[in-house]
């Protein structure tokens, strides 16, 4: 069952993008719009990631250790994300930040358009990824043993000193996995994208975009050129996750 | 032949104060705590003295584990002083105590090596690099783990992440040491071993200690003196001997080792058990004459014979039938039934067996257990059925509250 729904598209994906050879290949992948798409891409993820695994550790930290009325509102609330449809997502940022949205409204006197620009694509990034970090990163703050904090307390050590240097530790392995998925499922974002960056090639047009765009446009091996090197990309960041904790937690 | 009569509470509490009283390690003092409507712990008062072990002995739900994070600083008091060293610390949080706890699964931090987490508190105070090292050195070849310095927590046994995590605390030159439940997750022989090692080791740094536990074994060979807890508040608090020899309450004398309880009456001869008279020097400044009383005696305080005369260090406390004999291999257990019921038709108009909780039939049937040595069962062989005297060589009596309230 896998073949024909997983396995056979993917590997079209690479078939069809080699057939003309590896130099129209690499011509379609040099192609200022397409690296600029790329770097798009990463620069904005990074972004994204750095923001959601901050705000989601600290978050993570808060919910887990603190119990305070609407404590589990709010991780419904932090969680309800995954759950919108990213079209929804970006249909909402635009609501808000567009020149005729409620903040943006008040904004655009005052020369300031966060819609189709890279910040938006940053917005929408950190919207449709905002829960996986602190996901990821919660349930091992759960399952910690209180007694290694109550320990650094009792040896002295302030909450924060305890936070770095006991909690911190035990959580670097959630840290990046957490961070490598937030960015992997950014840089392959497009229905929010799409909908605030405004698709400008050469300015607002991130990877998926230019795939979109050139698959329009009929240029099916500068399509193909970038989305091998997204698959790639998503390979590599896969098997990171898949050993990553392995590696981080192995004394 | 004399009763060991529990002494007044009162007066030896207060002659001990004195004479430890230049060197109190740690005070707690009339603590008070609840969880919600039900009570914790009610005025418990004790104090360690420098160097000294203190055992919280009790079962589950006795309040132990509440009361030594009170005095680590982990949970707060409804009432009471925590006194470390002559310094008030109740409003203190956890780390400006100076105290070290000893976690029951030892919560060393896995990130760290067995140095760095030895060096942790002075880390945190910020002291010089030589000094750090010299203390790491020191406190290793104490608890014998020079080679496994580099190590981390997870490659080490029970056994070393414990030294590991004492020496963790001994760094900062703790105010007192606190054990929660330090054996609870090893095996029956690591216990043993680790209890030895760890009091000697105590001794030699005479830092003063009090662990918790609900092993009555492990209090008693760990302990100078042992606080027995019961649902929040102390039953007892004395070394050893005296807790084990001299209980005061009926819980600490089934608490700590196996014990016969009868209920009893005081005579002006003795102590009146059902039909019997056992001849017994009565403390008069305790009870009085025809007051309903427990008799309270071990096992091994039972000296079974088939003469009819006894032994003349014991009391003839009635006649019985042996109904039970089994091996538990260092020595031999009996249980033994008295021969008391039917006969107690007497003038009493008190039925001295009866207890609210249970019924005259269930205490009188109730068989007596008895263990004897080998040598002694070598001696006088026994087997059920046997007809035997049995005479107490030692006993105490506790006023039955249940019936002087």
């Amino acid at each position: 069952m896998m073949m024909p729904l997983v396995l056979l598209p993917l590997a079209s994906v690479f078939i069809f993008g080699t057939s003309k050879g590896l130099h129209s290949f690499w011509v379609a992948l040099t192609a200022p719009e397409a690296v600029f798409a790329l770097k798009l891409s990463m620069v904005t993820s990074f972004w994204a990631t750095v923001f959601n695994v901050l705000f989601g550790l600290f978050a993570a930290y808060v919910l887990s250790r603190y119990n305070f009325w609407g404590r589990n509102a709010l991780i419904v609330t932090i969680s309800l994300p995954t759950a919108i449809p990213t079209a929804v997502a970006g249909f909402a940022l635009l609501l808000l930040w567009g020149p005729y949205g409620t903040l943006g409204r008040l904004l655009a006197p005052h020369g300031i358009n966060m819609m189709f620009t890279a910040g938006a694509i940053v917005l929408a990034n950190i919207f449709v990824t905002f829960p996986l970090a602190f996901g990821v990163i919660k349930p091992v703050l759960d399952t910690m043993s209180r007694s290694l904090e109550e320990a650094s307390a009792t040896i002295g050590a302030s909450r924060w000193q305890t936070f770095w240097h006991v909690t911190l530790p035990s959580l670097r392995g959630a840290i990046v996995s957490g961070a490598l998925l937030t960015f992997a499922r950014a840089v392959g974002e497009f229905g929010s994208t799409i909908l605030v960056s405004g698709n400008l090639a050469g300015r607002t047009q991130t990877a998926p975009l230019y795939i979109f765009a050139k698959f329009n446009e009929g240029q099916i091996e500068a399509a193909n050129a970038i989305a091998i090197v997204l698959a790639l990309f998503s390979f590599l960041i896969f098997s990171v996750l898949f050993f990553a904790r392995d590696w981080l937690d192995v004394e | 032949m004399r009763a060991k009569e529990a002494r007044i509470i009162d007066e030896q509490s207060d002659s001990s104060a004195k004479e430890r009283a230049p060197q109190i390690a740690t005070s707690v003092l009339g603590i008070r705590k609840r969880f919600g409507k039900t009570s914790v712990l009610e005025n418990i008062t004790f104090d360690v003295a420098e160097g000294e072990i203190l055992v919280l002995l009790g079962a589950s739900g006795s309040g132990k584990t509440t009361m030594l994070r009170i005095i680590a600083g982990l949970e707060r008091p409804e009432g009471g002083r925590v006194i470390l060293h002559g310094k008030d610390v109740t409003d203190l949080p956890a780390r400006e105590r100076g105290v070290g706890v000893i976690f029951q699964a030892y919560a060393l931090f896995p990130k760290m090596s067995v140095e760095k987490n030895i060096s942790y508190g002075l880390r945190l105070r910020k002291r010089p690099r030589k000094e750090i090292r010299e203390a790491v050195n020191r406190l290793l070849s104490l608890v014998q783990l020079e080679e496994h310095r580099k190590k981390y927590p997870s490659q080490l046994s029970g056994g070393q992440q414990q030294r590991v995590a004492i020496a963790r605390t001994l760094a900062y030159t703790p105010e007192v040491l606190l054990f929660d439940e330090p054996f609870g997750a090893l095996d029956t022989q690591t216990r043993v071993h680790l209890r030895r090692e760890i009091r000697a080791l105590l001794k030699k740094v005479r830092v003063p200690a009090i662990f918790i536990t609900h092993d009555q074994e492990e209090a008693l060979e760990l302990g100078d003196r042992i606080a027995v807890l019961n649902i929040g508040h102390i039953e007892q608090i004395g070394t050893p001997q005296e807790i084990y020899n001299w209980p005061e309450t009926e819980y600490v004398a089934t608490f700590l080792g196996a014990a016969n309880v009868l209920p009893a009456v005081v005579r002006s001869g003795g102590v009146e058990v059902g039909p019997t008279l056992m001849p017994a020097q009565i403390d008069w400044s305790r009870f009085r004459e025809g007051q309903p009383v427990k008799l309270v005696f071990r096992p091994e305080d039972v000296n079974l014979s088939k003469s009819d005369l006894p032994p003349s260090n014991a009391a003839q406390l009635s006649k019985g039938t042996v109904e039970q004999v089994s091996f538990v291999g260092s020595y031999e257990r009996l249980s033994v039934r008295l021969e008391l019921s039917g006969t107690n038709c007497g003038g009493t108009s008190e039925d001295p067996f009866y207890l609210t909780t249970e019924t005259p039939e269930s205490q009188t049937a109730k068989p007596i257990v008895v263990t004897r040595t080998k040598t002694a069962s070598h001696g006088a062989p026994m087997k059920p059925g046997d007809r035997v005297v049995i005479c107490l060589t030692s006993f105490t009596l506790l006023p039955d509250s249940a019936k002087n309230s």
